[in-house]
């Protein structure tokens, strides 16, 4: 772990909730100026931030079955 | 469910269903799937989903978010009728007791040039991630999937699940452990990874 500053420990500590655009404005701009700053943190966040784009592409259905539209269609025109 | 006027005879109603709940059908279907594990079940979980929000349209107030409120039927539906046909598949570890950086470290991460461990997440199939994600227990699958599918907020999957959001926070940190952990055993499996 690079754990060498506190603003490391800070930064680990925060940095899934900062990734999830969950933190204040004050903590979010530390962590911003921390991650420009130290290469071993950066390099965590990246990752993290790779694996949740990842998770959200490979999960999201595009295509619908035919079947379903038809029951929903149904359910609108048939009360 | 408000008692207002049935959708089917506000033909005002029946049109703004039509124009916003419709579009939200793909998204809802793909969190079915991950939910239900299987495109039957998942059917069956929109359709009644949509059943009871066209019911109820009356009773949402417009220009609130639709999204979570479509997303709180759906969770609710899916908790009350089909939760209850599955078994929970059994986590051999708790999450808690999974590493923080679980996957980083096993991807090799401490030294590595450019982006490697990203390549190697890349080269996972979709189908196996898919699975990674179905393989969590409900309490932790949902705020994943609101949160990393999605896109919901802390606050929102708070009102969907009708959880604190203390206990959102935990179980998402938590159930992101057990995915890094169910991620890993995958690409084990399936020889992306030397281990």
């Amino acid at each position: 772990m690079p754990e060498h500053e506190p603003e490391c420990t800070e930064t680990l500590l925060e940095v899934e909730a900062y990734l999830d655009g969950e933190v204040d404005p004050a903590l979010a701009e530390r962590v911003t100026h921390h991650l420009s700053d130290c290469s071993p943190c950066l390099d965590r966040a990246e990752f993290r931030k790779h694996l949740k784009q990842m998770v959200r592409d490979k999960c999201t259905e595009r295509a619908v079955p035919d079947s379903l539209v038809t029951r929903i269609r149904q359910l609108i025109e048939e009360p | 469910m408000a008692q207002a006027v049935p959708t089917h005879e506000d033909p005002a109603l029946r049109g703004r269903f039509e124009r916003d709940v419709l579009p939200l059908l793909p998204s809802l279907y793909g969190a079915a799937i991950r939910l239900t594990r299987n495109p039957t079940d998942a059917e069956d979980l929109v359709q009644d989903t949509y059943l009871r929000a066209y019911r109820g349209f009356a009773g949402f107030q417009e220009g609130t978010n639709l999204k979570a409120w479509l997303y709180r039927i759906l969770t609710n539906s899916y908790i009350n009728t089909y939760r209850k046909k599955q078994r929970e598949p059994q986590t051999v570890d708790g999450p808690e007791d999974i590493d923080e950086w679980y996957l980083y470290d096993r991807l090799g991460g401490r030294n590595v040039e450019g982006s490697a461990e990203e390549e190697v997440l890349d080269r996972i199939p979709d189908q196996a991630v898919k699975d990674a994600v179905e393989s969590l227990p409900d309490r932790y699958r949902l705020p994943v999937l609101l949160a990393d599918v999605e896109g919901f907020s802390y606050k929102e999957i708070a009102e969907i699940m009708d959880t604190p959001i203390g206990t959102v926070m935990s179980r998402l940190h938590r159930g992101r452990k057990a995915l890094e952990k169910a991620l890993w055993e995958t690409a084990k499996e399936r020889g992306f990874v030397d281990a």
